[in-house]
């Protein structure tokens, strides 16, 4: 009886944070209330006796991912006012987003039509932690480190690409000299003094 | 009672209810101690005047902030701008659930503790940045990117450091690493002494997260009037200031039970020792509180990536060859 009432409260508000995170017009309430979204699915994953899972939801989308979307916001134009940054769905095209939208709702039916929805209650679980990681370290071990170099590809891109070209910056990795390089600084005049 | 305390619900609850009191209660009079503290290492009295020793100091505290006017500005978002503090004192409050104070004294057992603390630590920082933004004032914002950058920053060294004592006990529960403690000996001490480093990185990174001074440019109370909390007054404001003693609180008792053994002494029941060795270690993060100065935004940062993640970086490997050659807990 109280899982079913616990399940009710999250189930309602995860529909409603995902419809409010889509429906809102202001780009940081959006970020903030996918951020909901994402806390709470992590409240399945514990119901589901998966608390592994759920705490990495937390630390990797809620922490991660959201941290990552918020400054990304931040760089957008004007999002630092209060209703500066406005998303307005309707240039984008209602109708061309509905075939994507059908093919997606018929792949979630189909993939929850496949699902054995039995309730049988899991049996003992406890040690799934460490059985997760004998499995990462032992049988999907290439699998593992196939996405660790690709992930270290994306960083080491991430950083060239963000990486200054101006030439009088170059090799000035303490700020005060890079203030010190730019044209025009105050500090570069005390220092030349 | 004992009967009761099988049903889940009636167990998380009465826990969850002992654990909100109890460290409200003592993060109340950590203030007043804080006080004390710094009077006396500055040649003063701190406070005298309410109550004996100004015991009373916390209380007549609460009730002033309690009286204030609550200012919300006019182009504050105003639902995000009322849910920042009340999120924080959420967020720090919830480390308590898995701080092991007794075999049976903590609120959830968690199999994943510490997976929960880090979690918990990551999230501390959108409260932050969500009542700076909502306070609309680019001061607080361009404060509150300044503290997201360091909160964000010091995870990783923070993350990496507590995988050492994971690698040394074998597990992830908290309970079950003081557990460990007991048996084979605390890890600030236990070859090849990695625990020892490990404990000073994750003492700073919690320090930094909390943003205690020498970390606390964020917030530089007398040069930035109060970083991202500028806007706040009255109890809000007095949320965001008990969040942080409540997280610098709870990460001691954090580091109590993960390096020095938390329950594990002679003589006296363990709740007695887990507490002392909070209480010492809470009091000395007050001292390097009131003895540094704070660093300098750059500094900070140095010291985070170029000092301390290279640092946990080479522990773990050290640690993990030591403990499946040396000790012989390979096991695979």
């Amino acid at each position: 009886m109280m899982e079913r009432l616990f399940f009710g409260a999250v189930a309602t508000v995860l529909i409603f944070s995902a419809l409010m995170a889509v429906g809102t017009r202001n780009l940081v309430r959006a970020v903030l209330w996918l951020g909901l979204t994402l806390a709470t699915t992590s409240m399945f994953y514990i119901m589901l006796h998966a608390p592994f899972l759920a705490t990495l939801q937390l630390i990797l989308y809620t922490g991660g991912v959201l941290s990552l979307m918020l400054f990304g916001v931040m760089l957008t134009r004007r999002s630092t006012e209060q209703h500066g940054v406005e998303v307005h769905n309707e240039s984008n095209g209602q109708r061309r987003a509905l075939p994507i939208v059908a093919v997606a709702v018929g792949l979630i039916v189909t993939a929850v039509g496949r699902t054995d929805l039995s309730t049988a209650t899991p049996a003992a679980v406890s040690p799934e932690t460490r059985e997760i990681g004998q499995r990462i370290l032992g049988t999907h071990l290439l699998a593992f480190e196939v996405l660790s170099v690709l992930l270290l590809a994306a960083m080491v891109g991430a950083i060239v690409i963000a990486r200054r070209k101006d030439a009088s910056l170059e090799g000035k990795d303490d700020p005060r000299d890079r203030a010190a390089a730019l044209p025009g600084s105050r500090l570069s005049s005390e220092r030349e003094t | 009672m004992s009967e009761l305390m099988l049903n889940p619900w009636i167990r998380a609850l009465f826990w969850g209810l002992v654990m909100i009191t109890g460290v409200m209660t003592v993060t109340a009079w950590s203030t007043w101690f804080e006080r004390k503290f710094a009077g006396r290492m500055q040649s003063r009295m701190g406070p005298t005047l309410v109550g004996p020793l100004g015991l009373l100091q916390p209380i007549a505290d609460a009730c002033k902030l309690l009286q204030k006017e609550d200012l919300v500005p006019d182009s504050a978002d105003r639902a995000l701008f009322n849910l920042a503090p009340v999120l924080t004192v959420g967020f720090a409050m919830g480390v308590a659930a898995v701080v092991p104070f007794t075999p049976t004294m903590l609120a959830a057992d968690l199999d994943v503790g510490v997976l929960w603390l880090l979690a918990l630590s990551g999230l501390m920082v959108f409260p932050t940045w969500m009542g700076s933004w909502a306070s609309n004032n680019k001061y607080s914002l361009i404060a509150a990117m300044r503290a997201v950058a360091q909160g964000i920053s010091y995870e990783v060294p923070m993350v990496l450091a507590i995988m050492v004592p994971v690698i040394m006990t074998g597990t992830l529960s908290l309970s079950d690493m003081v557990a460990d403690q007991q048996k084979n000996g605390w890890l600030i001490y236990r070859l090849p002494l990695t625990g020892l480093i490990a404990f000073v990185i994750f003492f700073l990174a919690s320090l930094a997260e909390a943003n205690r001074i020498p970390f606390d440019i964020p917030e530089a109370e007398s040069e930035l009037v109060a970083g991202p909390t500028t806007e706040y007054t009255g109890m809000k404001f007095g949320l965001f200031y008990m969040a942080e003693y409540i997280h610098t609180l709870l990460s001691s008792a954090i580091c109590a039970a993960v390096f020095f053994g938390g329950w594990d002494g002679p003589i006296a029941p363990g709740l007695h020792w887990m507490l002392l060795k909070s209480v010492i270690l809470f009091v000395f993060l007050t001292w390097v509180r009131w003895s540094f100065l704070r660093l300098r935004s750059d500094q900070l940062m140095n010291l985070c990536w170029k000092y301390a993640v290279p640092a946990t970086l080479a522990l773990i490997p050290v640690t993990a060859f030591y403990t499946v050659y040396a000790a012989g807990k390979g096991g695979v």
